[in-house]
Formats: structure tokens, sequence, C-alpha cells
């Protein structure tokens, strides 16, 4: 509209206004004057002055004239805002508290909204990601559905061409492959993928070329295409690097293409979390592959129009259809089973496999929301307190005129000044909070990391957070100022009214006082709880003894390739090599090897036979050791004996288990094993039991025991459990040991990338770090909401005392002692607390619930953490009170009587 | 309406129905551009001296018609070679001019049957 365009201009052009507005009445005045000098036959002067009266008030005129230019308003917000700063100025202590605190709970909430927005909303960086989708399996077993990740490679090939509900069906499988070549070998993270991988994501290259696909299409498979960050740090960012040749694996491949910068892709696996971000992609057809080599997750794109359950229904159909698909080749980890009706199950690319960190990210958002309110709850009190204050002043300013409406829209607005100024604290606040707190994730907890950013609708979220803070600060004292009851005692009682006090208004900041001690010790207990759930889990013993009077556990991993190490006696005369020179390493005490290390990232599990028995219903794992194992790791041999030197691969056929299989399935103590025979693999080679050692924790401290049957390295046959090989190490000194270990591992294949290197205490610690993140997260905002609430019942005692100053005096002029008047405050401090304690309570008990899958040997309702949080929250309910307290009891009864 | 130079009061005037004023401007300045002393001037002229514009009414007046666009101003040199800022009537200014006479002869056409009725 064009008044609405001529009141902008007017906005850069108010000084010539000014100007102009001052000439016209100038002129005008002259004018009349010349008339009156000429009508009235007046002198000049006289004239003029006739005319300025005439005129009347000039300065008026020109701010009427003013008027129709100025959008009301927003000029009355800008006046409104202005004075909100100065009175925000003249009260340094009020402005930093309010800000500091607004700050905090803004900021954090930012923070954590970063993070899950960045983790499970921010749309993926492919096209139309919503149509991306991942299929899994699942199998009706008598003990219900059972999930599978990943299918045979043959399942595969017979699905993709058949589907009709998806664009297309890639599949992939990650892979960790040595480069090698290119400086210092390096392990890295990769995936083989169907050639039209890239395809169905929907991203081309930045250089070169993606592979080839097509049923035509001649096989790439030499090829290999790296991610940006591989190729500006291995491979040097060189820009003739397409068509170059790089060592994977041993094997020469060609580089066809480098991805761009912003892509990303790290593969989510149920159970464990999201894999690191993937450096290297292999094209693989799997020819002929039932599912013993490779597991394949497969990634569909949907086709515009059709839902994942249309899509779900097609692919069940045509698992099951055994023209489509041969049974027995529907592969998944563990055996399969025949003729067993097969499910398809379809979940977002965005959503796959973020269950357990949705629950997490959204538990911290309730949790932070809470911190917000309890800092609102704090502003909004001081706002208050500070209006009590001026109570006198408002009401002689609305008794002249000024409408309450007015005075609500300042009180409003002073809110928001505060608010926006905090909430822009909060934002730089937030970004230092990402940028410290992201490293310390840990490892696989969060995908999609690099999402995590502060962008312009985290802002937007912010900004939001600030006007809901508004009205939450502004709201109650604006109320109050509309209410009856407010200023007109004034009015009736002048002279008491600051003796009085402002009851109704004390009466309203309790009960927000108690409200925020409530919300506090909800906070509190959710972390107590958490952190009482970390002790219990981290006291649990792992069954090994990771470190102890002779040093701790050095563990150092390889993966030895397949195409140098094809044979078995390869792969022993290799270990058999490293090992003997590694026992004779300075500082190492004892070592040993295994193709599983606990707490490590890979495990083999399944069945078993006993001979004469039934086959037992449990797992067991099969790890594969090297003599002086259990010794090296700590573990008590409870009968029999050790592996030793003496069990090679043409001596009999030995193998160790542990007590859980020995109790369950040979009773009549620890040697009622020994001498029995089981087998590892239907139609295998009978064992013969020679030792039984105590149980062991192999994948977490959360999980149960593990049931083993330990087999000597020499005896074992197959390649390719044994090319995953753990050298470990008893030792005081672990940084030299290491090296050592290395070295020799080095030596002795000089292209082999180590890796791992950590000490057992540092796999179990890294086992709970995720649990020690959460804790550490939510005790950090309940200490921040603790912080907050002391303030406020510190305010709120120090004010009331303040306010009965002429009470107490009273008091003590009639005989009242120190103590007492001590005992007084902390009583009324005390019966705040308890009410914000009950209500805290009761709350507690309903929400916690939330926090059970978190929690380890620790109920959501427990006792302990209940009670303990709660006096520790009543102390220090009364630590805030006692300073006021004190003041209280050096309140001199003479002067505090003869003042008002 | 003729005053003693001496008064210096608040006058009491016939005052303009609100809205009236600016369809007098409006009208005056359908004549030809004038600058605010003048279109007074005109108005108590032509009214003989019942209609007196205050210069507090006169100049917002001015400018909430220099808002919505219905006159245009510019600075010229006046008929006593003085600098003086003239107003224009603007095409939407003719057109607003219009509807406000329509409006006026309907009201005071309204008014005028019912003072007639005996």
């Amino acid at each position: 509209m064009g008044s609405v365009l001529r009141r902008l201009l007017f906005f850069f052009r108010q000084s010539q206004f000014d100007r102009d507005m001052e000439d016209e009445l100038r002129f005008h005045e002259e004018m009349k004057a010349q008339a009156l000098a000429d009508a009235d036959d007046m002198s000049g002067d006289e004239a003029r002055a006739a005319a300025r009266r005439r005129i009347g008030n000039a300065l008026r005129l020109r701010e009427q004239a003013r008027e129709p230019w100025t959008f009301a308003p927003v000029e009355t917000f800008a006046a409104d805002a202005r004075h909100a700063l100065r009175l925000m100025r003249r009260d340094p202590a009020f402005t930093f508290t309010a800000l500091a605190t607004l700050a905090l709970g803004i900021g954090l909430n930012t923070a954590i909204f970063s993070v899950a927005y960045g983790v499970l909303w921010r749309p993926l960086p492919y096209p139309n990601p919503d149509r991306l989708i991942i299929v899994s399996s699942a199998q009706q077993t008598e003990t219900g559905p059972r999930t599978f990740s990943t299918w045979a490679p043959m399942s595969y090939d017979a699905l993709h061409p058949r589907v009709t509900t998806l664009d297309r069906l890639a599949a992939y499988n990650s892979i960790d492959v040595p480069l090698s070549g290119r400086g210092e070998p390096l392990q890295l993270h990769g995936l083989e993928v169907s050639p039209n991988f890239f395809e169905t994501l929907g991203v081309p290259p930045a250089r070169g070329r993606a592979f080839l696909t097509g049923a035509a299409a001649p096989d790439d498979d030499r090829s290999a295409m790296v991610s940006d960050r591989l190729w500006r740090t291995s491979l040097k960012a060189d820009p003739a690097i397409v068509g170059q040749s790089i060592t994977i694996d041993g094997l020469a491949r060609t580089v066809i293409g480098v991805l761009p910068p912003e892509f990303s892709f790290r593969p989510v696996i149920p159970g464990l979390g999201a894999l690191a971000e993937t450096d290297i992609f292999l094209p693989n057809r799997w020819p002929g592959d039932t599912g013993r080599n490779a597991f394949l997750f497969l990634l569909g794109r949907m086709k515009p129009g059709v839902t994942q359950e249309r899509a779900e229904a097609e692919l069940t159909a045509l698992a099951n259809d055994s023209s489509v698909v041969s049974a027995g080749a529907l592969g998944a980890e563990g055996a399969l089973a025949q003729n067993v009706h097969t499910l398809a199950r379809v979940a977002g690319l965005q959503q796959y496999g973020t269950e357990s960190v949705r629950t997490l990210l959204l538990i911290l958002l309730g949790a932070v929301s809470f911190v917000l309110l309890i800092a609102c709850v704090n502003v909004a009190n001081l706002q208050m307190a500070r209006l009590s204050a001026r109570r006198a002043e408002l009401s002689v300013r609305m008794a002249l005129g000024a409408g309450r409406r007015r005075i609500m829209h300042q009180l409003l607005t002073e809110a928001a000044v505060l608010s926006l100024l905090g909430g822009s604290l909060g934002v730089v606040l937030a970004e230092i909070a990402i940028h410290v707190t992201l490293p310390l994730v840990p490892q696989f907890a969060l995908p999609r990391l690099g999402g995590i950013v502060i962008d312009a609708r985290v802002m937007a979220f912010c900004l939001g957070l600030s006007l809901v803070s508004t009205l939450l600060i502004g709201l109650l004292p604006a109320l109050r100022v509309s209410g009856a009851a407010f200023g007109e005692d004034l009015a009736l009682h002048a002279g008491e009214a600051r003796t009085t006090g402002d009851r109704q208004g004390e009466r309203l900041r309790t009960l927000l006082v108690a409200a925020q001690i409530a919300m506090t010790l909800v906070l509190l207990i959710g972390a107590g709880l958490l952190i009482h759930s970390f002790a219990r889990l981290t006291s649990v013993s792992p069954g090994f003894e990771s470190s102890g009077r002779d040093g701790v556990v050095q563990a150092v991993r390889v993966t030895l390739p397949e195409r140098l190490y094809d044979t078995p006696e390869r792969i022993h005369a290799f270990a058999r090599g490293v090992l003997d020179r590694i026992q004779y390493l300075p500082g190492v005490k004892s070592a040993s090897l295994i193709n599983s290390a606990p707490f490590g990232m890979m495990f083999i599990r399944g069945d078993f036979d006993i001979e004469g028995q039934p086959k037992p219903e449990i797992d067991a794992g099969k790890p594969k050791i090297e003599a002086g194992y259990f010794k090296t790791m700590g573990i008590p041999l409870l009968a029999g004996r050790e592996f030793t030197a003496q069990d090679t691969a043409k001596a009999p056929k030995v193998a160790i288990i542990s007590e859980r299989i020995a109790r369950q399935y040979f009773p009549g103590g620890p040697g009622a094993a020994l001498g029995r025979r089981v087998r590892l693999r239907d139609r295998g080679q009978w064992l013969t039991v020679v030792g039984v050692v105590a149980d062991i924790r192999q994948m977490g401290l959360d999980q149960e025991v593990q049931p083993m049957i330990y087999v000597p390295f020499q005896q074992e046959r197959e390649s390719f459990v044994l090319c995953f090989v753990s050298f470990v190490a008893r030792t005081a000194t672990p940084a030299s040991v290491v090296e050592g270990m290395s070295a020799e591992i080095r030596r002795a294949a000089s292209d082999l990338p180590i890796e791992s290197a950590v000490t057992m205490d540092e796999a179990v610690a890294a086992s709970v770090a995720p649990p020690r993140f959460r804790t550490l997260l939510l005790a950090l905002f309940a200490m921040t909401a603790t912080l907050i609430a002391t303030c406020g019942i510190y305010g709120l005692m120090a004010y009331a005392v303040t306010q009965r100053r002429r009470e107490i005096g009273v008091r003590m002029a009639l005989g009242a002692e120190r103590r007492d008047v001590l005992r007084l405050v902390l009583r009324r401090a005390l019966g705040i607390v308890a009410a914000g304690l009950i209500a805290g309570l009761a709350g507690a008990a309903g929400v916690t619930r939330v926090l059970q899958t978190f929690l380890f040997g620790v109920t959501p309702t427990d006792p302990i953490t209940f009670a303990i949080v709660t006096l520790l929250l009543t102390a220090v309910g009364l630590i805030a009170a006692w300073l006021p307290a004190r003041r209280a009891t050096r309140i001199d009864p003479s002067a505090a009587l003869r003042a008002e | 309406m003729q005053r003693s130079s001496k008064e210096a009061k608040t006058k009491s005037k016939n005052e303009l129905l609100p809205g009236t004023l600016e369809m007098l401007i409006l009208k005056t300045l359908s004549i030809e551009p004038m600058h605010g002393y003048g279109i007074a001037q005109h108005i108590q002229m032509i009214s003989a001296d019942v209609l007196t514009v205050e210069e507090g009414s006169l100049y917002p007046a001015l400018q909430r018609m220099l808002v919505k666009g219905w006159v245009s101003a510019e600075w010229r040199i006046s008929a006593n070679n003085r600098r003086a800022r003239f107003y224009t009537l603007t095409t939407a200014g003719k057109k607003q001019l219009g509807v406000e006479e329509a409006r006026f002869s309907q009201m005071f056409g309204a008014m005028m049957r019912v003072m007639k009725t005996t």
C-alpha cells in the first residue's frame, strides 16, 4: 500500500520533515503577522507576537503533524523498549542475574534442540530423502518374530529386478579395508555397494563418474569411489586422481570418482549404532553368494505416491514366493529356517536405527525445557519484586491518566527486551556448548553428527523460545497490574503501604518458587537415578582382570587380508611368529591372542553339541585363543588346564568351556566336565574338554555372562574366523609395550594397518561411554536447575526479610533472641521448600518411568535415590535461606521501628 | 470570525465535523495548488468568516492527506517572493473529493428532510 511505503520513507527523512515543518509554520506566521499588521494597524513586532499566539503551541502542532506518519504501535514499542533499557541499566544486579538466567535456559534448550533436529529431523542430504527406505527382514519363530537386518546376495539379486513399488533397490555391506601405498597404512571404513547405489541415493560424484549400472554394463570390479575427506587427506587432493590406482586390501583399484564434500553416509547397525563416516565405496555383485560371506543391507527408493506399507507388502510377497527367492537363501545372521514365512520390514532411512537415540533426545529436550521454565520463573519473580517496589510510582502514574493497558504493554515490552537479549546471549552460549561437547560424544551414539549446526531453523526455534519466555515472564506482572487490588490499597493506606508489603504479590512469588523447587527435584531425581544406575553398572565385574598388581592388559587388533592369508597355516604361522616375539618384549609379563576380544567389535556365537546329551538350547561363543590367554587376561581357571604350546594342529582336539556351561550341563563340581566331549558344528570333530574357566561378559557390563567354548587357535581351520587377531599382553608399561607390539606386527606384515590399540580398561570404559555421557548431561541440567532455583529461594527470602523488617524489629524489641529470628526465617523457608518437594516427589514418581530403558539395576522409583536427592535439595534450600536469615538477626530493632 | 487582537484565549468557533475539513481542503485545492496559509484564508473568505481553520487542525490534516496520497507537496516561491510549501491535488485526491462530496450531500439531504418535517 502506498501509505505504508510513504510512512516507511518518512522514517529516513525525519530531520528533513522537522525542518520543513518549521519553515512552513514560519511562513504561515509571517503571512498572518502581515495580515494582522495590515488589518489592525499594528507594528511589525506586535503583529508577529500576535500571530504566534494565534497559532498556538508550535511544538504540539509539530507533534500532531508528525502523527499520521508514524506507525503507532511501533513507536510505542520503541519508546517502551528504550525505557526498559534505561531501567535495566539503572539496576545492574537485576539485569545481570536476569540475563544470565535467561541465557542459560534458552541457550541449553537451543543446544539440545539443534542436536535433536540435526540427528532426527533435518532432511538427509539426498534428493527427496523421505522416499529412501531400508528393507530388513523378520521371521516368525516360536518365540515371536525375530528381526534380521540383512539379506543374502542371492535374495537381493532375485528381488531387485522384480520389485515394482520401488524405483531402485540397492544393497550395501560394511567393510573395513586397509589402504596401503599412500603413506601410513590406514584402515578405511568402507562399503561394498551394488552398482546402482549412488543412483538410488541420487547423488552424482563431484569428480569422475559413478559405477556402471544396467544389465549389460561391464563389471567395474577393480574400481573404487572415494569420499571427499579421503581424497583431501590420504590422496592429497590430487586433481588428477580420477584414473589413478590405489591399493585397497592388497589389490590395485582405479579411482573412478570422488564424492562431493557435503556427501555423507554413515550406515546404522541396529543395536550397535551409527558406524563411522564411509570413506571408500567398492562395487560388488556378489555372484552366487547364498549368504555365507556377505550380509547385505537393502536401500531402496520408493516411487512417488507409494507408501511404506505398500512397499512392505510387495516385498513380503516376493520374499515368500519360492519361484522368486530360492528357499534357504534368504540369508540373515545365523541359521536359516526353511519354509518359514518371512516378513519384509520397511523403515525410512532417516528413522532407521534411531529409536533409542530418539527416546534419549526427547527426554533431554523435556529435561531442558524444565530448566527453561525454572529460569523464566526466576526472572518473573525478580520482575514482580521490582514491580512491588515500583507500586507507588505506578499507582501515581495511573492516577494521572496512564491507562492500565499502557502500563501492561510497558511491562510486556520490558519482558520482551529481557527475553530477546537473553535469547541472543543464549545462542552464543549454545554455539560454544556444542563446539565443546560434540567431540566428547561417544563414538556410535549419534548418527549424522555433521548435521548438528545452528542455522536458520534453530535460530527460529530460539526466537520462539524467547517469545515464550516473554509471555511467561511478562504476563504475571502485567496481570498483577491489571488486577483490581493493585495500587488501590496504596491510595487508601498511603503510610502503611510500605510496611505491610505487597501480600498478594508475595504469595504469588512464593507459589512460583515452590513450583521451581518441584521441577528442580524432578530433574535431580532423574539425574540421581542415572548416577545410581551408572554406579551399579561400573561395579559389575567383566570377568577378567583388566588392571591389577601386574599391570594392565594391552590389546592390539589387526585384520589379516584374505588375499595374503588364505590358508589357516599362513595365519597360524603369522600369529605364532608375532606372539613369540611379543612375549619377550621388555615389560610384558605374559602375552597371548584371541580372535574376538571382549568389548571388541566382533564376536561369533552359535549352537553346539555335547556328547551323550540332547542339544543344548543356549548359544555359546566360540573364541579361538593361544596358550596363556587366561593367565594374561586374569580369568580364573576353575578346573583342568590352560592350552599350551603342545595343543598344535596335529595334537588331539581340545576345548575349554566356561563355568556357565559346566554348571548347567555337567553337574557335580567344576571338574565334572573334564574329559567329556563337545563339538562346535554339526558333523564336526568332537573336542575333549581339558579345562573350565570362569565366565566373562563379552559385549557389555549390562549383559549377561556369555557361555564360551574356547578352542586353540592352532587347531582352528576356518580362515575366515582366524583372520581377526587381537594380541593381548599384560604389562605395567602399556605405552612402550604397544609400540613394541606394533613394531613386531609391522615386521611380520609390513602393510598391515593396526585397527585398534587400547587397553582392556579403555575398552570397558568405552563400552560405558554412552551411559556416562547421558548421565553427565542430565546431571548438568539438574545442577543448572538447582543453581537457578537456589537463587530463586534466596531472592524470595531476602525480599521477605526486607519487607518484614518492622515486624522482626518488633519481635526483637519484645524479647525475641537472634536464635528465634533465625529459626523463624528458616522455618518459613523450610515450609516453602517442603511444599515444593511434595509436589516434586509426586511428579517424579510419575515421570521417571521414561528413563526405564536407560537404568541398570535401579527401578524408576528407587527409594534410595529419591530419599538422598530430597534431603540434598532440602539442605540446599536451607543454605539458600541462610544468608537472609542471618541478615534478619542483624536487624536493629530500634532502627526498624523508627523507619517506615 | 473577527477577534480582538488582545484576546489570546482559545477560540469559540464553529467546530467542523470531523472529516469535513479534509473535504474542504480538497475542494480548495481543486481550484488551484495553494500553500497552507492560502488554504485557510480561502476557506475563511469564501465562507464569510463562518468557518475558521485553526493551524492546529490544518497542518495535521494536510499531513494526513499527504500520507494517504490525496495531495502532493512541493516548495515554490509564493506571490510575495517567499519560499512556501504548495499542495497539489492528486488523481487519487480528486477521486476522494468526489466521494466525500457525494457522502456529504447525502447526509445533508437526509438532515434537511428531517428538519423540514413539521
